[in-house]
C-alpha cells in the first residue's frame, strides 16, 4: 500500500509543476476513479427505480383521491393524473355531516377561546408562581377573580352560538370546547419555546422540561382521544356513510392498546431486567420459543373464544383490543434489553432514598427510558392501526365492528368497485394522517429507540 | 443516629456461595466505622445488607431497636453513598437532592431549606441548577453526599465514595468527609479498599477477608497490634516485612534468632507468650520498614542484605534489600538522617546492614498465621 501511494502523491505534485512523469500510475488511478463512479452511478439507478416502484403507488392513490366523482366516477382509470380535481371522495366520507357548513365558525369561536385560555392560565401561572407567592388572601382572590373571567368566557361564548340553529347549538358547544381544548394545548406545546417566561410561570412546570417528549406524546394522544369522542357522539350519528364509525372504531382500538399494551410490556421488561425470581429464565426462554410461531395460528380458536364471550361482529372493538394485548407482554426484549443499560445503582440509590418499586420505575427509570417508551406506544398504535387480518375475522360480517381497513376492502371488494374506488382513496389517504403526524412529531425518539435498544442492550 | 447491631449475619448467594460468614459486630452511636479488606472480601455485601439492597440469610441486624431483617430500605432511614454516585442524570442536581424529600411529600419551603443548607456545606450552591453530566467527578461527588445529607438519615452508608476520583482529589474529599463528620454527627458506615482512608477516617477499622473479620479495633490498635498476619501485611504503606524466625525459650524469658542474629525479647513480651505457653518454635518475625534503621559501624545484632532498588520518595528512602536466603524486605529510611557520603552508598548492589529495636516486633505462628502477641 505504501509502495503504491508515494507514487499518486508525486503525480500531483507533477501536474501542478506542468510534467507528467510516470504514466502507470495515473492510469490507474484514474481507472479507479471511474470504477467508483461507474458503481456509484449504477447504485443510484436501482434506488431511484425501486423508489419510483414503491412511491407510485401512493402518489397514485393520493391523486386519485382528488378525482372529481361527478365528472369522472368512482371506478379504476389507467391514468395517473386526475383530469379534474374536487374534494367529492372526502365529502362522500362526511355526507349528511353538515360538518363543513358550520366547522369554521367553531374553529373561529374555538380560536378566541383558546387564545384567552392561555392568557388567563398564564396571568394564575405568574401570580402562583412558587418564587414570589403572594399572601393567601390574595391568592384566593385571583382565584375567584379567575374562575369569573372564565364564567364571563362561557357567556361570551354562547352569545357567539346565537349563530347556529337552536338544534345545532349543544353540538356547537361542544366541538368548540374541544377545539379550545386542543388548541390550547398545541399552542402551549408547539408555540412557546421550552423556556419561554410565559410556560415557566404555568404552576408546576419545571423549569427544564425533562419529559418534552412524553409531554408531546401525552398532548398528541390526547388529541387524538379528543377526535375519537368528537366523531362517536357528534359526527357519526350524522353521517351516511359507515366511513367515520370505522373510524372511530380503528381509533378507539388503536389507542387502548397502545396505552395497555405499553404499560403491559414496560412492566414486564422492568420486572425481567430488575428482579430476580425463580423461572425468570425459563420464561424468557419459553417466550422467546413462543414467539417463534405466527400469531396467526390461534385465528380460528381465538374466534370461538371470543365469541363465547359476545366479543365478535358488534363486540369486535373490545375483542380486538384484548387480542392485540393479551400477548403483549412477549414483546419485551427490546425494552428489556435498554432497562439492562441503566445502572442498577440508580435503582438501588432510589430506594434508599425512599421510593418503592413503583415509584423507582415511575421516576426513575421512565424518564431515562424514554425512547423506548415512545418507541413502544408507537408500534403498539401502528399495529392495530394498520392491521386487517384479526380486524376482518373478528368482526366477521358486522359493519358495527370493522375497522377502516376490514370496511375500505369491502367497498371496493363489493360489486360497486366501479364507483367506490376513488372513495377507497379518500378513505386511504385520511387513515394516514395521524400516523403520519405521529411519525413527523417523533422521529427523533423513534430513531433513538431503534438504535438504542439494539446497539447497548 | 442510632446504634447497629450485627449478629451472626450471613450471606449467602446460589449455589451456596458464602460471600459473609457469621458477621458480628456493635456500632455505637455516632461512631464512624471503616470496613476495609480487598476485594471480593464482602465488605460491599455486608454495607448492602445493612442498606437493605441485599437479603440477610441469617442472623439479625439492629437499627436502633428494631431489627431490620425484613424492612424495605426505604423504612430504614439510613442514607447511602455509591461508588459511582449514581445520581439521577435526568434532573437538575437540585431536584436529586430534593428527591428523597419529595417522596415524602415534605413541605415545598423545608425542601428547599434542607437542599440549600445541603449545598452550602458542600459547597455545590452554584451548580444547583445543573444536570449532573455537566458536572465534574468531585462535584458529582459532593452532589452524591449532599442527596445523603438532606435526609438527616439516622445512619449514613458509604460504599468507596472516593475510589472514582483521581489521587489529588481524593485527598480532599477525604479531609472534607472529615471535616463532614463533624458538622453532621450521626452514624456512618464507611466502605473502603484503601488503608489509608480507613486508617486517617474510622473511630474503628473492621478489617476483613474472604468473609471473615479479621480485627476490629482503633487505628491506633490495628496498627500496633495487628491480630495475624493478613492484618499486618494489609495495614501500613509499604507492607510489613515478614522474616523467618526461631523462638528460643530460655529459663523464664523468650529470645528470637534470625540471621545469624539474637533478639531477646522484652519483659512484657515474655509475660505474654509465657501465658499463651508458647514453647520454642519456628516463627515469623514482622517488622515494619519505617522501624528498621541503617546501620553503618558494623555494630552487632545487625542483618546483613544487598541492596536491589532504591526509591527517593522525599523526605525518605525505599530501599529494597535482599537477605541471604533471598527474602525481599523493604526499609523506609528518613533522608535527613543520612549525609551524602552515605547516600552515596546505597546504590544498586551494595550490601547494607540494618537493625531494629526490640519493641516494634510482631510475631507470628507460621501456620495459624495469628499473632503469638496478640
Amino acid at each position: 500500500m505504501a509502495e503504491r501511494k508515494i507514487p499518486e502523491v508525486d503525480i500531483i505534485v507533477d501536474e501542478k509543476a506542468g510534467v507528467i512523469k510516470e504514466v502507470g500510475p495515473q492510469r490507474k488511478l484514474r481507472s479507479k476513479k471511474g470504477h467508483e463512479r461507474r458503481t456509484n452511478g449504477a447504485i443510484y439507478t436501482v434506488l431511484t427505480v425501486m423508489s419510483i416502484v414503491w412511491l407510485v403507488p401512493f402518489v397514485f392513490l393520493v391523486l386519485q383521491s382528488f378525482r372529481s366523482y361527478k365528472l369522472e366516477k368512482g371506478g379504476m382509470v389507467d391514468y395517473l393524473l386526475p383530469k379534474t380535481f374536487s374534494l367529492d371522495n372526502y365529502a362522500f366520507l362526511f355526507e349528511g355531516s353538515n360538518f363543513f357548513h358550520w366547522c369554521g365558525r367553531a374553529i373561529l369561536v374555538g380560536l378566541a377561546c383558546a387564545a384567552a385560555t392561555v392568557a388567563l392560565v398564564c396571568l394564575a401561572g405568574k401570580l402562583f408562581d412558587r418564587q414570589d407567592r403572594g399572601a393567601r388572601p390574595a391568592r384566593v382572590g385571583i382565584l375567584g377573580a379567575c374562575l369569573a373571567a372564565g364564567y364571563a368566557l362561557l357567556v361570551a361564548l354562547t352569545a357567539a352560538l346565537q349563530g347556529f340553529a337552536p338544534a345545532e347549538r349543544p353540538v356547537a358547544v361542544l366541538v368548540c370546547l374541544m377545539l379550545f381544548l386542543a388548541i390550547g394545548a398545541i399552542i402551549a406545546r408547539v408555540y412557546l419555546k421550552q423556556d419561554s417566561k410565559l410556560l415557566r410561570s404555568i404552576p408546576g412546570y419545571v423549569v427544564e422540561d425533562r419529559h418534552e417528549g412524553a409531554k408531546k406524546l401525552a398532548a398528541m394522544f390526547a388529541e387524538f382521544a379528543l377526535l375519537a369522542i368528537i366523531l362517536q357522539y357528534i359526527l357519526i350519528p350524522m353521517t351516511k356513510s359507515q366511513y367515520l364509525l370505522w373510524y372511530t372504531n380503528t381509533l378507539t382500538i388503536a389507542l387502548f392498546t397502545a396505552v395497555l399494551q405499553t404499560a403491559i410490556v414496560l412492566s414486564v421488561s422492568y420486572a425481567l431486567s430488575r428482579l430476580r425470581f425463580r423461572g425468570r429464565k425459563l420464561i424468557m426462554n419459553a417466550v422467546l420459543v413462543l414467539g417463534l410461531f405466527p400469531g396467526f395460528l390461534t385465528m380460528i380458536t381465538l374466534y370461538f373464544l371470543l365469541k363465547q364471550m359476545g366479543l365478535t361482529q358488534s363486540g369486535a372493538v373490545p375483542g380486538l383490543i384484548l387480542i392485540y394485548c393479551a400477548s403483549s407482554g412477549m414483546g419485551y426484549y427490546i425494552s428489556k434489553g435498554f432497562f439492562d443499560t441503566i445502572p442498577k445503582s440508580l435503582d438501588e440509590s432510589a430506594r434508599i432514598d425512599g421510593a418503592t418499586r413503583f415509584q423507582v420505575f415511575m421516576k426513575i427509570i421512565m424518564p431515562l427510558a424514554k425512547p423506548i417508551v415512545i418507541y413502544t406506544i408507537l408500534m403498539a398504535f401502528m399495529a392495530p392501526w394498520g392491521d386487517y387480518v384479526f380486524a376482518s375475522y373478528v368482526a366477521f360480517g358486522d359493519q358495527q365492528g370493522y375497522n377502516v381497513a376490514v370496511g375500505l376492502y369491502n367497498w371496493v371488494n363489493t360489486n360497486d368497485f366501479q364507483n367506490y374506488f376513488t372513495r377507497f382513496c379518500a378513505g386511504g389517504v385520511l387513515v394516514a394522517l395521524p400516523i403520519t403526524a405521529l411519525f413527523l412529531a417523533l422521529q427523533k425518539y423513534y430513531v433513538e429507540g431503534v438504535t438504542g435498544g439494539a446497539v447497548k442492550g | 443516629m442510632a446504634s447497629l447491631k450485627l449478629e451472626h449475619v450471613k450471606k449467602v448467594y446460589d449455589k451456596n456461595v458464602v460471600a459473609v460468614h457469621d458477621f458480628n459486630l456493635e456500632i455505637a452511636d455516632k461512631e464512624f466505622i471503616v470496613f476495609v479488606g480487598p476485594s471480593g472480601c464482602g465488605k460491599s455485601t455486608t454495607l448492602r445488607m445493612i442498606a437493605g439492597l441485599e437479603d440477610i440469610s441469617d442472623g439479625t441486624l439492629t437499627i436502633g431497636d428494631r431489627v431490620v431483617n425484613d424492612v424495605e430500605p426505604k423504612d430504614r432511614d439510613i442514607a447511602m453513598v455509591f461508588q459511582n454516585y449514581a445520581l439521577y442524570p435526568h434532573i437538575t442536581v437540585y431536584e436529586n437532592m430534593a428527591f428523597s424529600l419529595r417522596l415524602r411529600k415534605m413541605d415545598n419551603e423545608e425542601v428547599h431549606r434542607r437542599v440549600c443548607q445541603a449545598a452550602e456545606i458542600l459547597g455545590i450552591t452554584q451548580y444547583l441548577a445543573r444536570k449532573p453530566k455537566n458536572l465534574s467527578g468531585g462535584q458529582r461527588q459532593r452532589v452524591a453526599i449532599g442527596r445523603a445529607i438532606v435526609r438527616e438519615p439516622q445512619v449514613f452508608l458509604m460504599d468507596e465514595p472516593l475510589s472514582n476520583l483521581d489521587a489529588k482529589l481524593r485527598n480532599q474529599m477525604r479531609a472534607e468527609i472529615i471535616l463532614l463528620r463533624k458538622r453532621i454527627d450521626t452514624t456512618f458506615i464507611y466502605v473502603t479498599h484503601d488503608q489509608t482512608e480507613a486508617m486517617t477516617l474510622g473511630d474503628r477499622i473492621v478489617i476483613m477477608k474472604d468473609g471473615y473479620i479479621q480485627q476490629v479495633g482503633t487505628p491506633q490498635e490495628v496498627f500496633e497490634t495487628p491480630k495475624n498476619l493478613f492484618v499486618a501485611g494489609f495495614i501500613g504503606s509499604p507492607q510489613m516485612n515478614f522474616l523467618k524466625a526461631k523462638l528460643v525459650r530460655g529459663a523464664g524469658d523468650y529470645t528470637v534468632e534470625l540471621y545469624g542474629i539474637r533478639v531477646p525479647l522484652s519483659a512484657e513480651k515474655c509475660a505474654k507468650l509465657a501465658a499463651k505457653g508458647v514453647g520454642s518454635q519456628d516463627v515469623i518475625l514482622g517488622v515494619r520498614p519505617e522501624h528498621t534503621h541503617l546501620a553503618f559501624d558494623d555494630a552487632d545484632n545487625t542483618i546483613e542484605g544487598v541492596l536491589r532498588v532504591n526509591e527517593m520518595m522525599g523526605s525518605e528512602l525505599h530501599l529494597h534489600v535482599d537477605l541471604a536466603d533471598g527474602t525481599s524486605v523493604i526499609l523506609r529510611i528518613p533522608t535527613l538522617d543520612l549525609t551524602e557520603e552515605r547516600r552515596a552508598g546505597l546504590a544498586y548492589g551494595n550490601r547494607l546492614r540494618f537493625a531494629f529495636p526490640e519493641k516494634v516486633v510482631q510475631l507470628f505462628d507460621p501456620k495459624s498465621e495469628e499473632s503469638l502477641l496478640f
